[in-house]
């Protein structure tokens, strides 16, 4: 365990190293978190006008920026700290030097998943801190420190949760030789989280609960942060996320034994 | 160390013959074949042997080393390697043993190789002090000096590949697994590596497998030769007894003070090459003796030379004629 939380701190380090090479990504990456905050709370104005609309059933204007701010920090999360590792796992397979890290006496999956961070992409993260702070301003009160907390413990069930569905589209690019449409198909699907579920006809939100879990990732967080989410709900998202995250890695381990690495 | 017994890797692979209405066709119903990337081989190498794989292109070559460094499962048949089943990966194993690609690259390309080290380091659990030391022992075998605080993007090919290998040895191993390692190299650079791969071996004692196309690599490094082809062994023995099977010829070059004809040197054998003052001859190995004391004799010789006829040509043989074979028996 320690030398994994060693390894960890190196492949951060040298993601850190890459990030002051090309210092010029902060900037970009600031605007590109500011422009994207702003597309994820414009739909929200349309939705809620000046607030004489009656906006979405169950979610006042403040509460549904809460679940916006859980989706632009979730986003942070995947763009900075899931998509890149991922990614670049994709691309070893296709040109055959995914035979490196299967070389080296450490567990595959995590040499991949740590192997790149887009540090930069933190600025998401800020800028989600940022639109929780106007939501709680516009609810007219702080959240409870219980419900932060049962908040922050979600986080974690999300990151692991989006982190383990991205586990499962690298596995397919063991068997087939593209898998960018999935990766878009993916993203395309994952811009339905920015939304409370509440907002989905009944059977969109069972797929979303139980099959692809974007309600576990942003309006679970958004609901425990506000108070309002039953603990058996907590209790629920847990014991899916690791059942996903057990999924996830029997289908990796099976997809590496079919690597058949590329012609020297 | 290396013990392979019967070892077969196949392939099942989409067959499609060109053209639209076959895509089409193929999407419905699909034709497979069965590739036999290696079909069978057996064989064992000692403890800090130095061997060659030989053979063309796609003979099974590369297969074979991966599957001696657990990358690839065989089909079926026998590998053990120090004891262990490689394709079980377990972690002592992948301790023990290094694979160097020269088409491949390990190196973070954007960081200098210092943070490859730093971080193979890490990965292979090796104490700090061994680190320092055993750097200190490739950058001084490798002339590494400075090289290994650039970014890798900056260094040449050559710079790169010596950063490669020393990225390949932080751990110290003892099965060397070397799948081309000096391709595209110019001469100079070739020499630097084949010297420092010899080292390594006589000073670790390591056991060493390479593939390599250019023959000077195979001569300077390996008295073992295994030639595979169309993945079966072809041949497994000394360098030299594969070059007498194959070419029981010798080359005979002489120099002259001055220029001389084909009709000259005609009686003397067979005439590979005739240009001015220099000409070249096959000889059977027999007849060696008696050819330099008729050239001697009857032409104006200044310097002579005899010597084994060039590696590459003596494989190429060796292709051609199991080709015909195959050919013959299809």
């Amino acid at each position: 365990m320690r030398r994994y939380l060693t390894l960890l701190g190196l492949q951060l380090r040298t993601s850190g190293l890459l990030a002051a090479q090309y210092r010029w990504d902060f900037l970009v990456d600031g605007v590109v978190s500011l422009f994207f905050m702003a597309t994820a709370i414009v739909p929200l104005f349309v939705v809620y006008g000046d607030g004489s609309r009656a906006g979405i059933p169950g979610w006042s204007f403040g509460e549904a920026l809460v679940v916006t701010g859980w989706f632009i920090l979730l986003q942070g999360v995947l763009d900075g700290a899931v998509n890149p590792g991922l990614q670049a796992v994709i691309e070893h397979i296709r040109k055959g030097t995914l035979d490196f890290v299967l070389l080296k006496p450490a567990d595959a999956q995590f040499l991949v998943s740590t192997s790149k961070f887009h540090v930069w992409r933190v600025t998401s993260v800020v800028a989600g801190l940022v639109v929780f702070a106007v939501a709680f301003d516009r609810i007219g009160h702080g959240p409870r420190l219980v419900d932060v907390a049962a908040s922050g413990v979600l986080l974690v069930s999300a990151t692991l949760l989006l982190y383990s569905l991205w586990i499962l589209i690298v596995s397919a690019a063991f068997f087939v030789v593209k898998v960018d449409n999935l990766t878009y198909l993916f993203s395309s699907i994952f811009d339905a989280a920015r939304w409370p579920s509440s907002v989905f006809p009944k059977v969109v939100r069972w797929v979303f609960t139980f099959v692809l879990p974007l309600t576990l990732m942003t309006t679970f967080p958004a609901e425990a942060m506000l108070g309002r989410l039953a603990p058996q709900a907590l209790l629920g998202a847990l014991v899916g996320t690791a059942v996903f995250a057990a999924v996830a890695r029997v289908v990796w381990l099976r997809a590496i034994g079919h690597y058949t690495s590329a012609g020297g | 160390m290396i013990e392979v017994r019967n070892l077969t890797k196949h392939y099942r692979v989409h067959k499609r013959p060109p053209g639209l209405a076959a895509a089409v066709k193929s999407l419905f119903k699909r034709e497979y074949t069965t590739v036999k990337a290696v079909d069978g081989i057996t064989f064992a190498i000692k403890p800090g042997e130095r061997v060659g794989f030989l053979g063309p292109n796609g003979a099974g070559k590369t297969t074979t080393l991966k599957t001696l460094a657990g990358l690839l499962h065989p089909s079926s048949g026998e590998v053990r390697v120090d004891g262990h089943v490689p394709q079980k990966r377990e972690a002592e194993y992948l301790k023990k043993i290094m694979l160097v690609m020269g088409q491949k690259q390990q190196l973070l390309w954007d960081l200098p190789p210092a943070e490859t080290f730093e971080l193979n380091r890490a990965i292979y659990d090796v104490p700090r002090p061994d680190f320092v030391r055993r750097m200190k022992e490739l950058s001084e075998l490798l002339e590494l000096g400075d090289l290994v605080n650039k970014p890798t993007r900056q260094l040449s090919l050559g710079e790169r590949m010596k950063c490669e290998l020393a990225a390949a040895l932080v751990h110290g191993p003892k099965v060397l697994f070397l799948d081309e390692p000096t391709i595209g190299l110019d001469v100079s650079m070739q020499v630097v590596m084949r010297d420092f791969i010899r080292r390594y071996n006589e000073t670790t004692g390591a056991t060493l497998i390479l593939t390599s196309h250019y023959m000077d690599d195979v001569a300077a490094l390996c008295p073992r030769v295994i030639v595979i082809d169309k993945g079966t062994l072809s041949f497994d023995g000394a360098l030299d007894v594969l070059v007498k099977q194959v070419r029981p010829d010798k080359r005979v070059t002489l120099r002259f003070s001055q220029p001389v004809t084909l009709e000259q040197v005609t009686p003397l054998g067979q005439v590979v090459r005739c240009e001015g003052a220099q000409a070249v001859l096959q000889v059977s190995h027999d007849q060696v003796n008696a050819v330099v004391g008729r050239a001697l004799a009857s032409l104006p010789v200044v310097d002579l030379n005899v010597e084994n006829p060039p590696l590459e040509e003596v494989m190429s043989e060796l292709f051609s004629r199991s080709r015909a074979t195959r050919e013959q028996a299809a």
